[in-house]
């Protein structure tokens, strides 16, 4: 007896594509390791179906005040409209796993998103800390951008002031506009790196 | 301020003697509350003298479970920031760290401290530092205070400091400062030999101690320049040890020298900085050379 085949199944959870061989894959300058997870839309995304744009991670606690500090603000938000209207797929990504800080199901997130007013391309939800792990995440809010083909060209912090008060945005060096407006003229990345700030991701 | 108040009251009904004998000591400090801790600003000496360096301390008392960040912070987090608020002729200089704690899990490691830690911060009194008039100094403490999730917090501390021209008296502080100094990071000895090779995926630290190791432990000075949840794999040498640190995902430039801290089974702690060698082309893998050179 054979049991049916499943592809149901392929949707729930993550399906990671590149073995990370127990060593953390993404590097920046090197191809975005490739994984398909399940956003609280309901769908399920791979990431490398968007090749031939920017895709933007953005690591995300929803309780972190760092990146309470971009969310109350305003200011996350403006950006994912802004690079979103520029044809950029911005993944929020939560890797925090149940029972901690962070962990939010499906109804929590889509929730969260309306009364936020944020509007990523779509909010991926990682409790087994599979993505965060593909991508060496450690922080909330940590950035990563990938180009169109399919190369990691930033890896770091949103911004130039590790501090969780909202009074710094303002005058703070975006390093996720900078590495996204000097790609897309053609331009190397000036700032490909930074210290990701923040508080720590939650994993299992 | 209290002093200086109280000095002008004494001075008219009293003599010149008493004031100074109100005046020696300078007021308790006062603690001060940020969220899961406590922080007081002490001295190390009763008094300064203008042309003399002297030692405050910023003393913090955490909740159990709860810790702050050492200078690197490690993969998250972020270090106690202090802005002093110095008087005219006394400046600050940089803060001595002592030696932290790994904390955080497998994938995210960071580097502070739990309980109760001291920071000494070292200063310098200018040789023409009015001797009238104590010397007030504020310290304006931002800091993140982290369990599983953090509170960002601040606090203001303030001393003032009789300023006169002899020698100043130990505070009742004196001795948190003696083992605070204790553990910090030394210079290492004069007959032990450092090298670091950078591999393709590594850093070796070789340290020929001239006694045999088992364990050792590398807090890195500069953020991203090692991964730092990586396991540090220890090859024992006749007399010394070779410790393996993987690079950092996120280091896209070559650095020059490694810097951080050095920890041993004794305890003891010691300041590395030591120029990077790049491996010769052509060298085999990432393994660890055996031999002792």
């Amino acid at each position: 007896m054979r049991k049916p085949s499943t592809p149901g199944l392929l949707l729930v959870g993550i399906a990671l594509v590149f073995a990370a061989g127990g060593n953390p894959a993404a590097k920046v300058g090197e191809p975005a390791p490739d994984f398909t997870a399940k956003a609280s839309d309901g769908k399920s995304y791979r990431v490398s179906e968007y090749r031939s744009k920017f895709v933007v991670l953005e690591w995300h606690n929803n309780g972190c005040p760092y990146t309470r500090k971009l969310y109350d603000s305003g200011n996350m938000q403006k950006l994912q409209k802004e690079w979103i209207a520029r044809g950029v797929v911005w993944f929020t990504v939560i890797s925090s796993a149940p029972g901690k800080q962070g962990y939010v199901t499906a109804e929590e997130e889509n929730a969260y998103l309306a009364r936020m007013q944020a509007a990523p391309t779509a909010a991926l939800l990682d409790p087994t800390g599979e993505v965060g792990h593909l991508y060496n995440a450690k922080t909330t809010p940590q950035m990563v951008v990938i180009n169109p083909q399919g190369l990691i060209i930033y890896d770091g912090a949103i911004d130039d002031r590790p501090t969780a008060e909202v009074s710094d945005i303002r005058t703070a060096r975006n390093y996720l506009s900078l590495a996204l407006e000097q790609a897309m003229s053609g331009k190397p990345v000036e700032t490909p790196t930074s210290r990701p700030y923040g508080c720590s991701v939650k994993y299992p | 301020m209290i002093c200086a108040a109280t000095a002008r009251f004494r001075f008219r009904v009293s003599s010149l003697a008493f004031f100074a004998l109100t005046c020696a000591v300078p007021a308790h400090a006062q603690w001060v509350s940020f969220p899961h801790g406590t922080v007081q600003l002490l001295t190390e000496t009763n008094s300064i003298a203008p042309g003399r360096g002297f030692s405050l301390g910023l003393d913090f008392r955490l909740e159990s479970g709860w810790h702050i960040y050492w200078v690197n912070p490690g993969d998250s987090g972020d270090p106690p920031r202090v802005q002093w608020k110095l008087p005219a002729g006394i400046t600050a200089e940089a803060m001595q760290w002592p030696v932290p704690h790994r904390l955080g899990s497998s994938s995210v490691a960071d580097y502070g401290y739990t309980g109760d830690v001291l920071l000494i911060a070292p200063m310098r009194a200018s040789a023409n530092l009015p001797l009238q008039s104590p010397a007030k100094i504020g310290a304006q403490v931002k800091l993140l205070v982290c369990r599983e999730l953090c509170v960002p917090g601040k606090a203001e501390v303030s001393v003032a400091l009789p300023v006169s021209s002899g020698i100043p008296a130990p505070s009742s502080s004196r001795a948190l400062f003696s083992a605070a100094r204790r553990s910090l990071p030394q210079p290492t000895p004069k007959n032990w030999r450092l090298t670091v090779k950078e591999q393709k995926n590594t850093f070796v630290l070789a340290a020929h101690t001239g006694f045999h190791v088992a364990h050792a432990q590398f807090f890195p000075l500069g953020d991203d320049q090692i991964e730092d949840s990586a396991p540090q794999n220890l090859a024992s040498l006749a007399e010394g040890f070779q410790l393996e640190l993987r690079k950092s995902g996120r280091l896209v430039n070559s650095i020059s020298r490694l810097k951080g801290v050095l920890v041993l089974p004794s305890g003891r702690a010691y300041q590395i900085d030591v120029p990077v060698r790049r491996a010769a082309p052509g060298t085999p893998g990432d393994g660890l050379g055996r031999s002792a050179n």
